[in-house]
């Protein structure tokens, strides 16, 4: 018989071993870079730091005041200001005689609604008040 | 001198950390992790880009899972071969894009291009044949051949008895055998 035995044509177990060896040897490595993003999500993950995100959200608004109180030339001035501010909407709300007499003298009117010449049919006289 | 005791910890107790907010824990707990995951999904899907996406996604997972972690039910590792797994399964399913298309970089330890090219050929023909292979037999593969992991590892990771990893195993290798035999001589293998 002319049969002949192949089966030495197959690859072994030896020759599959080679072929994983050359995958392991052939794997990237993978980037510094990557890995490095990868801490970032991890820290963006991080249960703590999503409570802490929430609570600076709130600092965040103060810190923005503390900035903002020196551009107008510190506390003390800007706590002035505030209360000139407040003054104002007070003297607005319920204004003195002596400011009505200024717009009626000037503008001839007594009420600040007609001055600013809205909605005149709903007179407002500060009498009322 | 290093102050940083997380690398004597295992990886359970630095998620525990990670969970109380320990950026310490994180950078040792991603440094070890992240190169296993990317190793085996790149092993799976031979794509560097997918295998980092693939990385990501399974680190996303466990950090979501971390504050609810219960040490007694498994070891990290293993959950994260499980989800790597079914990622790059999924992964592979969706794009077909096994393939031996990315001819990855040799590491620096060949001695001459010659070698490197069997390597780089080797490489891509075994890849070329894992890609055929039905997914549960490409995963015992990957996980017994090239992550190097024991047969009890393997059938905690694919939740099969270790029966059933030594048939996906065997059949899987017969498979790659019929696939790459036409090959052999070009492979190199020819004087075995």
């Amino acid at each position: 018989m002319t049969d002949k035995d192949f089966n030495y044509l197959k690859l072994g177990e030896s020759d599959l071993d080679k072929l994983f060896d050359a995958a392991r040897e052939t794997r990237p490595i993978m980037d510094p870079d990557f890995l490095d993003q990868l801490q970032i999500q991890a820290f963006e993950a991080m249960p703590i730091t999503s409570e802490i995100n929430s609570r600076n959200s709130n600092i965040e608004i103060f810190s923005w005041i503390s900035t903002v109180i020196p551009q107008f030339g510190g506390l003390r001035v800007s706590i002035g200001l505030v209360m000139i501010a407040a003054i104002g909407v007070v003297i607005g709300f319920n204004p003195p005689d002596l400011v009505l007499d200024f717009t009626t003298a000037y503008f001839d009117t007594e009420t600040l609604v007609e001055l600013a010449g809205i909605n005149n049919e709903t007179q407002i006289y500060w009498e009322d008040f | 001198m290093s102050f940083d005791v997380s690398q004597n910890k295992d990886n359970a107790e630095l998620l525990a950390l990670f969970a109380k907010g320990n950026r310490l824990s994180t950078i040792s707990l991603t440094s070890r992790l992240a190169p296993i995951i990317f190793s085996q999904a790149f092993y799976m899907l031979n794509n560097s880009a997918d295998a980092e996406d693939v990385t990501q996604d399974a680190l996303l997972q466990l950090w979501k899972i971390a504050p609810k972690w219960d040490p007694n039910r498994a070891q990290i590792t293993t959950w994260l071969y499980r989800v790597t797994s079914n990622l790059c399964i999924d992964r592979f399913r969706k794009s077909k894009r096994l393939s031996s298309e990315e001819m990855p970089e040799v590491i620096d330890k060949t001695p001459d291009v010659d070698q490197k090219m069997q390597l780089m050929a080797r490489s891509k023909a075994l890849y070329a044949g894992l890609k055929i292979l039905p997914d549960r037999q490409r995963q015992a593969i990957v996980l017994r051949h090239l992550e190097e992991l024991s047969n009890p590892d393997i059938s905690e990771i694919m939740e099969i008895s270790i029966e059933a990893v030594e048939s996906l195993i065997a059949r899987g290798k017969r498979s790659l055998v019929t696939t790459l035999t036409p090959q052999k001589k070009a492979l190199g293998l020819n004087n075995d």
